[in-house]
């Protein structure tokens, strides 16, 4: 039984890798069901069964019962069509583990990347710089006016924004399928929900080339907004995304 | 005593009526709340369609085709017997619902419940004044089907040439029309390419197919087909259901992108393709790309016609040729007057390019902008285009460092070879060159048996696509698969001598200690 433990925990351990993480990543952003990549689930599988042999056979007494079997067929002469077989299954499942590792395929590399890298604390557009710990959107304040600025800032949005980020704000627009990563889902509680205004005011600024390293520079297909419109019109696109989805940006907390 | 009766008899008139409410469905239409229906529109979809209806949202100058004018209350995709101009509910509810693939319009059952898409119907039809004092129209028949077979495409084949289909759908239902056609209001209108049934707009079942051919799409050139007897244009019942079946029969799932496919496979051959059109290019499996329009920096373009790309690519230990193959409904060819008459905007060639990174060794930091590269990680480019009548069509090599700082190669050099040519709506282009180059600095070194990110772009000049304006994809993988040869059987077996031989020996040790 305590031989057994450990190998539970392997099993505990794989499920939860296979199902708890995807179901977790679900239950944040509802309507994905992220799984680990392969690669990454074979290594840490291999740790886990590495770490069980080794607990098992601390003991004199683990030792001989994991070791002890083996080498009763390994080397009682009673056994020798039991050996033959295990044997070949032996030889046969390390040339099948070999062919997987050599057979040709054409399996895209994986690419990590940070979705909410840290922000510069100043960002650069339209020839000027500003300090994104202060930074505050002009027009939240003017609180009479805001439906006006809203509705101004939903035509930048159908105008420039939507064939990527969709007419729902969900991130699938007509467009989206084509890019790599995915326009953002501002509905979602992972993006705009959990973002300052100042924040969503640099990636929209300064978009995909913007990003710092960790965000894998380049690769993102969001424009570098600061070259098509207005300092203006991005502060209302801004009143405009949590309007429609009716999140509230979050607030920079203050230091005393 | 009385009282407990008339209570009962009420309940029971109430329990009848709900019950027929429910058998009837447009009931609940008819219920669609036309406030609440202003309500929703107001926040969802005044953006394209505007705040009367008029198709003057923000957003309607930036898609084609255009939205729908709900003031004019005529609508494209219907089911109504044909005698009706008029859609029925269940039609604008469908739309409304599933949305139209290959449009701006999206399914709005993702977000808005039934209740919401019903009062949304109940709005737009109080847009206009064509549905007062008017009748739900009833559904249109669907009499017995012919099934499909051989012979039922054949007559249907026969029939898309003599109803004229094809004058606009094209020979082989590419889409490739032989008329410049346009929207009621005008807007530019390319035909359906029906060998993509994935970006039908009213469905792509055989009876939706049906129901166009029968009626038409109202607000196009696309005509009415239904009569009693075959000729002049009109198809029969049975006729109908013949060209249904060839439809169908269309279908050609190679242009559809597959979820998850990224990477073009190269695959290793003793010589290679000579031409576009040559039949050894069928071995190499091709991969499907999206094109999506150019909307990400100046001059973008907002009505992009081409939506995909296939790509195979075969090598030697010397060369890599690849053969590029899209669906286009026009050879744009300048000079050449057909395709001026069917041009939108100033004619231009038709046009490809690939694009890898000028430096493999140096990707490990990160891969170069996907647009053009920048100075610290050029790209390089290989270019084909149509031309004109007079020089033909060309191709060209050069690197960039950003959108129009080109640097250019001497393709002859690098052994650069492209031709194209164009047949029933598509073009097929093949371009070749060495491995290796001399021009270390303008030309990518391409090398077996390593990643290499790859990105497309095209060009229809047809459609006013010149310059920054064209379709393009992001970075995708490049996979030249070395040869694998021996290893392939070789590595396995080797594994499996050794672990046979090692437990043998083991087990021989073992027993001599016993
Ligand atoms: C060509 C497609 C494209 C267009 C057009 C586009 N975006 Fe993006 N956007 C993306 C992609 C892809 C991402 C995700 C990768 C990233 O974070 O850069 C993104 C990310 C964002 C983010 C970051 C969200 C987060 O959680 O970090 C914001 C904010 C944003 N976009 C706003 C906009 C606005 C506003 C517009 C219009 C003015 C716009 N985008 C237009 C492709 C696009
Ligand atoms: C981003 C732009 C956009 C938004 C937002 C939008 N639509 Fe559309 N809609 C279109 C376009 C474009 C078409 C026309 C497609 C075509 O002609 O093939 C269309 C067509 C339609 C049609 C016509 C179908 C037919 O058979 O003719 C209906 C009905 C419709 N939309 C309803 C709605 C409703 C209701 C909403 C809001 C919930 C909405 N649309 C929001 C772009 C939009
Ligand atoms: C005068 C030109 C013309 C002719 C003739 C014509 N079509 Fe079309 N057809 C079009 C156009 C244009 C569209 C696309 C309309 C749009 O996108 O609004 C279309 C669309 C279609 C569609 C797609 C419907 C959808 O749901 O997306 C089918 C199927 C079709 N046509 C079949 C036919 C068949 C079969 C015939 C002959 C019986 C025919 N067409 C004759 C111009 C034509």
């Amino acid at each position: 039984m305590k031989l057994l433990k450990p190998w539970i925990t392997v099993l505990v351990g794989y499920l939860l890798l296979k199902f708890g993480v995807p179901l977790v990543g679900s239950v944040l952003h509802p309507g994905t069901w992220p799984v680990v990549p392969t690669s990454v689930m074979k290594m840490y599988v291999f740790f886990m069964v590495a770490g069980a042999l080794l607990i098992n056979s601390f003991s004199e007494e683990g030792y001989n019962a994991s070791i002890g079997p083996v080498m009763d067929l390994y080397t009682n002469p009673a056994k020798g069509r039991l050996r033959m077989g295990v044997i070949l299954v032996v030889g046969l499942f390390g040339a099948y583990v070999a062919y997987q590792y050599v057979k040709p395929t054409f399996d895209a590399p994986v690419e990590l990347r940070s979705v909410h890298p840290a922000p510069p604390s100043a960002a650069k557009a339209w020839g000027k710089s500003y300090n994104l710990q202060t930074l505050k959107n002009p027009f939240r304040e003017d609180t009479a006016n805001l439906a006006k600025h809203s509705e101004e800032g939903g035509k930048v949005y159908y105008q420039n924004c939507y064939f990527c980020h969709g007419d729902m704000m969900l991130g699938k627009g007509p467009y989206a399928e084509g890019f790599n990563p995915m326009p953002a889902n501002f509905v979602d509680i992972g993006t705009i929900a959990q973002l300052t205004e100042s924040f969503v005011f640099w990636r929209i600024s300064t978009g995909g080339p913007g990003l710092p390293s960790e965000g894998t520079p380049w690769i993102s297909a969001m424009p570098i907004w600061h070259h098509l419109l207005s300092e203006e019109e991005v502060w209302k696109v801004i009143i405009f995304l949590y309007d429609y989805t009716g999140h509230k940006p979050r607030v920079m907390a203050e230091h005393h | 005593m009385r009282s407990t009766k008339g209570i009962m008899t009420v309940a029971a008139a109430v329990a009848l009526a709900v019950y027929f409410a429910a058998l009837t469905g447009p009931a609940i239409a008819a219920a669609g709340d036309v406030k609440n229906g202003e309500t929703v529109y107001m926040k969802k979809c005044w953006w394209c369609h505007g705040k009367e209806g008029e198709a003057d949202g923000p957003g309607a100058d930036f898609m084609i085709p255009p939205p729908r004018n709900f003031a004019d209350g005529v609508y494209k995709y219907r089911s109504s017997a044909p005698d009706s101009d008029l859609p029925r509910d269940e039609d604008l509810f469908r739309m409304i619902s599933d949305g139209m693939p290959g449009t701006s319009m999206p399914a709005w059952s993702k977000v808005l419940d039934e209740k919401q898409r019903w009062d949304l119907v109940a709005y737009i039809k109080s847009l206009t004044d064509m549905f007062e004092d008017m009748e739900n129209p009833p559904e249109m028949a669907y009499p017995s089907p012919a099934p499909s077979s051989p012979d039922s495409i054949a007559k249907g084949k026969q029939l898309f040439k003599d109803a004229k289909c094809f004058e606009c759908h094209g020979e082989g239902g590419k889409g490739n029309t032989i008329k410049k056609l346009k929207e009621e209001s005008g807007a530019k209108l390319w035909p359906r390419n029906l060998t993509q049934p994935w970006t039908f707009r009213g469905g792509n079942d055989p009876k939706d197919i049906y129901a166009r051919i029968t009626s038409g799409i109202p607000n196009t050139p696309m005509p009415a087909h239904a009569a009693e007897k075959t000729g002049a244009g009109k198809l029969s019942v049975e006729d109908r259901w013949h060209v249904v079946n060839y439809v169908m029969s269309l279908a050609d799932s190679r242009m559809e992108v597959k979820e998850g496919e990224i990477v073009v496979k190269g695959v290793y051959r003793e010589t290679l393709p000579t031409d576009e059109n040559d039949p050894a290019w069928d071995i190499a499996e091709g991969t499907t790309f999206f094109l999506v329009p150019q909307i990400i920096q100046d001059e973008r373009i907002y009505d992009p016609s081409n939506n995909g790309i296939l790509v195979k690519s075969t090598f030697t230990d010397k060369e890599v040729a690849f053969l590029l193959e899209w669906d286009d409904r026009t050879r744009s060819v300048k000079g050449d007057p057909t395709s001026a008459m069917l041009a939108w905007g100033a004619l231009g060639s038709d046009g490809v390019a690939i694009q890898t990174p000028l430096d493999l060794d140096n990707l490990a930091s990160g891969k170069p902008y996907f647009g053009h590269g920048d100075a610290s990680r050029p790209v390089s480019m290989m270019y084909w285009n149509s031309g004109d009548v007079e020089k033909g069509q060309s191709g060209s090599m050069f690197s960039t460092i950003g959108s129009g700082k080109k640097d250019v190669s001497d393709a002859a050099a690098a052994g650069f070879v492209s031709t194209g040519s164009y047949k029933d709506g598509t073009w097929k282009v093949m371009m070749r060159r060495n491995l290796v180059t001399d021009a270390k600095d303008k030309d990518t070194q391409f090398a077996a048996g390593k990643y290499i990110p790859i990105a497309f772009a095209n060009w229809d000049g047809s459609n006013g696509e010149i310059g920054s304006k064209h379709t393009l994809t992001t970075w995708r993988w490049l996979l030249l698969k070395p040869e694998t040869g021996s290893a392939v059987v070789m590595v396995p077996l080797m594994v499996f001598v050794l672990l046979v031989a090692g437990q043998f020996i083991f087990s021989v040790v073992g027993r001599k200690e016993d």
